[in-house]
């Protein structure tokens, strides 16, 4: 589906969607991959995005990010073509990948100004705020970085240049505690300057405690969109890790355990 | 057990590349000499003793040829010899790949993790380049050896034997050394440090056959020890104590590496310098460099294309210096001077230094280019493509600026190497047509283009098997040069070679057309370069 080719009151409505998709699918063979996945995530809204492990999550992450390109079905953000307008795309998102890219002997005050310079450059003051609150110190080489250090960079790169749009895959991997609470409250900040959030996490009470709404995929398929909320009423149980675990302990579906 | 046969696995592309490389290259070798050495005893004395006046202007590079009339005596020149070398550039990369490239990506954490000793590892490793080393060894003697049965000549057997653990043991003997350079120094330095290390030891063998200074610590370089012997030919030699020199430095090597391995910390060098303490900073750098397209990636590639522009500038100025004391002994005998004057057009050594070192240094600038494709590989499969892709930039700007980028690179290169030749030159008295030196020394930059195009594409279609493949469009671009002639192969097959392409611009100027069918090249495989990069998945 292409702008040009879809009606006036749709374009309004992606336009007005951070992400839609329709039917979106990128199949790998062997049933790897995803399936006809219809999202939309409003603006200021922070979607949880759960699954277990190979279920599809960073493959939808990559699809919107214009990293790989669809086999079926299309995906919009802010009613722009992530395939065909992924360089407008990106002006407005900020992306944190699930493994942080190797810089080697680059400094962190480098990788940012090197990054940032292809957006023609970025406010010093947010990344010293940021960098400040995370204490990283951007004089160091990135292979000196402990892993934790790494993703507090994977980070900073991710909300420096302000963008409307965060999509973010497992973001506070390798992050202890403290700099957890300080991701959430970035996290808050970004909401409250009028960004959604993207998030794809394994961790359930992060979700529980950020997120507006949550979808779980399975084996490349959404099983299940809703309100927080509302899955704790439709559910029999309390918390959020067991709801999500009732998805799982069931067998897998016959064509996708043959 | 499990040690060797998952480094045999790490190794296995290695093993089977060079392999089949060092097959082909006998093979075709040894085909050559059948079809040009003529039948008659005559005619291979008088080609015989063309290769000897060839070969003296390689001395630099290879020893010089015992009996090239005999196709022993040849293939062992031209196909053995280079082979050491090859064999010696496998050895580095494999050695440094796997002491820092796995070190960094957590392979060897891992593989300690699992309870296997640093000593296990370091044998495991060593034991399993010995054994690609000799099955890469025996497929080059496969190949001499299937090339002479079919022509129903007599066989050397001993000879091929000795050839076979000739070949090997000067692989191990680099491995080990490359691999306890590796372990001393810091994992930044390490493959900088190996190949410093590696192409001096070369260096000091090879130029000790023109200067007569450094006899006296050629004993040091492994490749002496590979040169003393040339057991193909017949009435050739071979000393088994080369050998045993050769294996005593392997397991020196290994031993010292292990125990510098067990003495450092993992992802550290063994002598650590202490550095300056930096203040803690949370700003950005503010160079102006990193926000200018192309400078940005030349600031990034800055010291490697310091080491790279001064390397070169450095041969190009012990190539020039080697030319004027090879050629005058020779220019003093009377049988040789209708051989020169039938080659050479003009003044000698002009002529003879454009076919030495500028067949030396297309070496050089396709090994550069190939360097540059790795890297571009590595931007992948580290995940640096994926997070400079998230930024608002298109594909294609990517493979743009990649190429734009190298050509920059290789043009600074070729500006330092086309500098240090022409005041080497006025040193030795060498009068130079300056016009055609410059010409000349730009001609690397379309020809380093043709590499890296082709790099750019494949690195945009297969990156993890990017540098396997060019090695092979390389390894096949060179043969046809060296053996579509011989062989009498169609022009058009021989112009698909970039060496042929090249010419010999210092001796005869740019050949237009030559020139033309690179760029044309170049243009369609960067289009295609875009093309696939622009329909590629990436991090998938």
């Amino acid at each position: 589906m292409s702008p040009s080719f879809t009606a006036p009151y749709m374009l309004r409505e992606m336009a007005l969607a951070a992400i839609r998709t329709s039917r979106l699918t990128k199949d790998f063979g062997a049933h790897r991959g995803l399936f006809n996945l219809d999202l939309h995530v409003s603006p200021q809204e922070v979607f949880g995005y759960l699954g277990p492990n190979g279920s599809g999550k960073t493959t939808t992450i990559r699809l919107l990010m214009g990293m790989i390109r669809p086999t079926a079905g299309s995906a919009y953000i802010f009613g722009l073509d992530c395939v065909r307008e992924s360089v407008e795309v990106k002006r407005k998102v900020g992306y944190l990948p699930g493994d942080v890219p190797q810089f080697g002997s680059l400094r962190g005050g480098e990788i940012v100004a090197y990054l940032g310079g292809m957006r023609g450059g970025v406010d010093k003051r947010n990344v010293r705020a940021i960098a400040e609150r995370f204490d990283l110190d951007l004089s160091r080489r990135f292979r000196e970085y402990s892993s934790g250090n790494k993703q507090k960079l994977a980070i900073l790169l991710a909300f420096m240049h302000r963008p409307e749009l965060l999509i973010l895959d497992e973001p506070t991997s390798g992050l202890d505690p403290l700099n957890q609470q300080e991701f959430y409250a970035l996290m808050g900040e970004a909401r409250a300057d009028g960004a959604a959030i993207f998030l794809s996490s394994h961790v359930l009470s992060e979700v529980e405690r950020v997120c507006d709404r949550v979808g779980i995929v399975r084996s490349g398929t959404l099983v299940r969109v809703a309100q927080l909320e509302e899955m704790r009423q439709a559910g029999s149980t309390e918390s959020l890790e067991q709801i999500f675990l009732s998805y799982f302990s069931e067998p897998k579906p016959k064509a996708l355990n043959p | 057990m499990s040690s060797l046969l998952l480094a045999l696995r790490l190794g296995r592309w290695g093993i089977a590349g060079f392999s089949a490389l060092a097959f082909i290259s006998t093979l075709a070798q040894t085909f050559a000499f059948y079809t040009i050495a003529g039948q008659t005893a005559a005619q291979q004395a008088a080609f015989g003793a063309a290769i000897g006046t060839l070969a003296s202007h390689f001395t630099a590079i290879l020893p010089p040829p015992i009996r090239p009339e005999t196709v022993g005596g040849y293939v062992e020149w031209r196909g053995f010899h280079a082979l050491g070398l090859i064999f010696g550039v496998w050895a580095f990369a494999s050695a440094t790949g796997m002491s820092r490239v796995d070190e960094e990506r957590g392979v060897i954490e891992a593989i300690l993790a699992a309870g296997t000793s640093r000593l296990e590892l370091i044998a495991a490793r060593v034991a399993a380049f010995t054994v690609g080393a000799l099955v890469a060894s025996l497929a080059a003697t496969a190949g001499f050896v299937a090339g002479v049965l079919a022509h129903h000549d007599t066989l050397n057997s001993s000879g091929v034997v000795d050839e076979l653990l000739l070949l090997a043991a000067l692989a191990v003997c680099c491995y080990s050394i490359a691999l306890l350079v590796a372990q001393v120094s810091s994992p930044r330095a390490a493959t900088a440090a190996a190949g410093i290390v590696l192409l001096g030891l070369f260096l000091i063998n090879s130029l000790s056959r023109t200067f007569s200074s450094l006899d006296t610590v050629r004993w040091l370089s492994p490749f002496r020890y590979y040169d003393l012997n040339q057991p193909l030919p017949p009435g050739g030699t071979f000393d088994a104590r080369s050998v045993v020199v050769l294996l005593a430095i392997a397991i020196l090597a290994t031993v010292a590496a292990a125990v510098a391995f067990m003495m450092r910390d993992i992802g550290s060098a063994l002598i650590k310098i202490p550095g300056l303490r930096h203040a803690t900073r949370y700003d950005p750098s503010s160079a102006i460099w990193w926000r200018l397209p192309l400078v940005r990636e030349l600031y990034d590639r800055r010291v490697a294309l310091i080491a790279w522009s001064s390397g070169v500038a450095v041969l190009a100025a012990v190539f020039v210096s080697v030319v004027k004391s090879t050629i005058q002994p020779l220019l003093a005998v009377p049988a040789l001077l209708p051989y020169f004057a039938a080659i050479v057009h003009g003044d000698i050594y002009p002529a003879v230094l454009g076919f030495v070192w500028f067949n030396f240094a297309q070496l050089l600038f396709a090994a550069f280019a190939i360097t540059q494709v790795a890297r571009w590989a590595a931007d992948d499969t580290d995940g640096r493509l994926e997070i400079v892709l998230s930024q608002p930039r298109s594909r294609a700007s990517v493979v743009v600026e990649r190429l734009v980028t190298l050509t920059v690179g290789a043009a600074v290169i070729a500006l330092a190497s086309g500098i240090a030749v022409y005041y080497a030159s006025q040193a030795q008295g060498i009068d130079l047509n300056r016009p055609r030196l410059a010409a000349a020394s730009l001609m690397l930059v379309p020809f380093a283009l043709v590499f890296a195009s082709a790099g750019a594409l494949l690195a945009a279609w297969k990156p993890r098997a990017a540098i396997g493949l060019l090695g092979v469009v390389a390894f096949a671009s060179y043969l046809d040069t060296e053996v579509g002639p011989l062989l009498r192969w169609p022009l058009w097959v021989q112009d698909l070679s970039a060496f042929k392409l090249f010419g010999t611009p210092l001796s005869s100027g740019v050949d237009g057309r030559n020139l033309a069918i690179m760029l044309l090249v170049v243009t369609a495989l960067i289009g295609s370069s875009i093309l696939a990069m622009q329909r590629r998945d990436v991090g998938a």
